[in-house]
């Protein structure tokens, strides 16, 4: 199946990704109007893939985490830096690892 | 033990225990199986993650600068109306496998880059260092796809392996234990009863002999 591509995120992110020819987008000004949004993308079967940055995420806090636990296989949600480069401290994929294995694990580079 | 007190102590409840406490084994040792295999895949998984997101954080942060280059090179305004007005047409191919009985997507990215006619902005208006913004950021994208498979697959999987987990550790940690301390009970309940039923027999043995 084919899939089209969304993008949320400051506006930077949404020009770069726009250039790429992502069909949806939406730049963020608050939270309300971005999980309306968010939510409006997940209800559209034709998106495939949203993409998420890591500040437009924390600004939805909890109700981001809902979704994500929620959400069937499709459509994926993808966050990325935005331009800035700023990646959260913490990482949910250690915080799984933590977790499920119940010690953590780094992963050197170069493969487990 | 809350089920030694309800269980009745009877031959035929020690051998129902006997036949459930097999099944239980039986079954976790086939869960703790699934969990091992699911661990393994697990890390393939986080290994390539880590691969693919040092290289596709590496490419949108150059993406990044290229479009800042091209914000003051050609200005604000014109390089967001050149974004607007690019044809929207990426596709990306995404279809589901089955990892040990996990539903995994697999996304495949489509014909993402493309040559600068190809884009739909007006190539006159723009100066070359759009172009190499959005090249970069159509190879970000690509990167980024791969990613985003990887990553749902982590998260599947860690689901999955979080279920498993948890049925392991119910059944290593108090099903089987449980079982196990209602079958001891029952057997010293039956020696009990054995050695009840032999004091009563000599007893009564002694009062024949008394008597007769």
């Amino acid at each position: 199946m084919s899939y089209k591509i969304a993008v949320i995120g400051e506006p930077e992110t949404v020009a770069g990704m726009s250039l790429t020819g992502v069909t949806y987008s939406h730049i963020h000004s608050n939270a309300e109007a971005s999980l309306s949004k968010l939510e409006e993308f997940l209800n559209n079967s034709e998106i495939g893939l949203i993409i998420v940055t890591h500040s437009v995420a924390e600004g939805l806090g909890f109700e981001f985490r809902k979704i994500m636990r929620q959400k069937g296989p499709l459509p994926v949600i993808l966050r990325i830096p935005d331009k800035t480069g700023r990646t959260p401290k913490y990482d949910e994929l250690s915080e799984m690892i933590k977790r499920t294995v119940g010690a953590e694990i780094i992963v050197k580079k170069g493969g487990a | 033990m809350a089920t030694t007190t309800t269980i009745a102590p009877t031959r035929m409840e020690l051998m129902k225990l006997r036949r459930r406490i097999s099944l239980a084994q039986k079954g976790h040792d086939l869960l703790k199986e699934k969990m091992d295999a699911l661990v393994m895949e697990f890390f393939n998984v986080l290994g390539r993650i880590q691969d693919a997101r040092g290289k596709s954080l590496q490419q949108l942060s150059n993406a990044h600068r290229a479009l800042t280059k091209c914000l003051a090179l050609t200005g604000t305004l014109e390089t967001l109306e050149a974004a607007r007005e690019t044809r929207r047409g990426a596709q990306i191919e995404i279809s589901t496998r089955f990892i040990m009985g996990i539903q995994v997507p697999t996304v495949e990215a489509g014909k993402i880059e493309r040559g600068a006619l190809e884009r739909g902005y007006d190539v006159l208006l723009t100066s070359s260092s759009l172009d190499d913004a959005a090249r970069e950021f159509e190879g970000a994208l690509k990167l980024l796809v791969e990613l985003a498979e990887l990553e749902a697959s982590a998260y599947a999987l860690a689901g999955e392996l979080e279920k498993t987990k948890r049925r392991v550790n119910a059944l290593e940690y108090i099903i089987i234990p449980g079982l196990k301390a209602a079958l001891k009970f029952i057997l010293m309940r039956l020696d009990e009863m054995e050695r009840e039923n032999f004091t009563r027999l000599k007893r009564i043995k002694a009062m024949l002999e008394e008597r007769g």
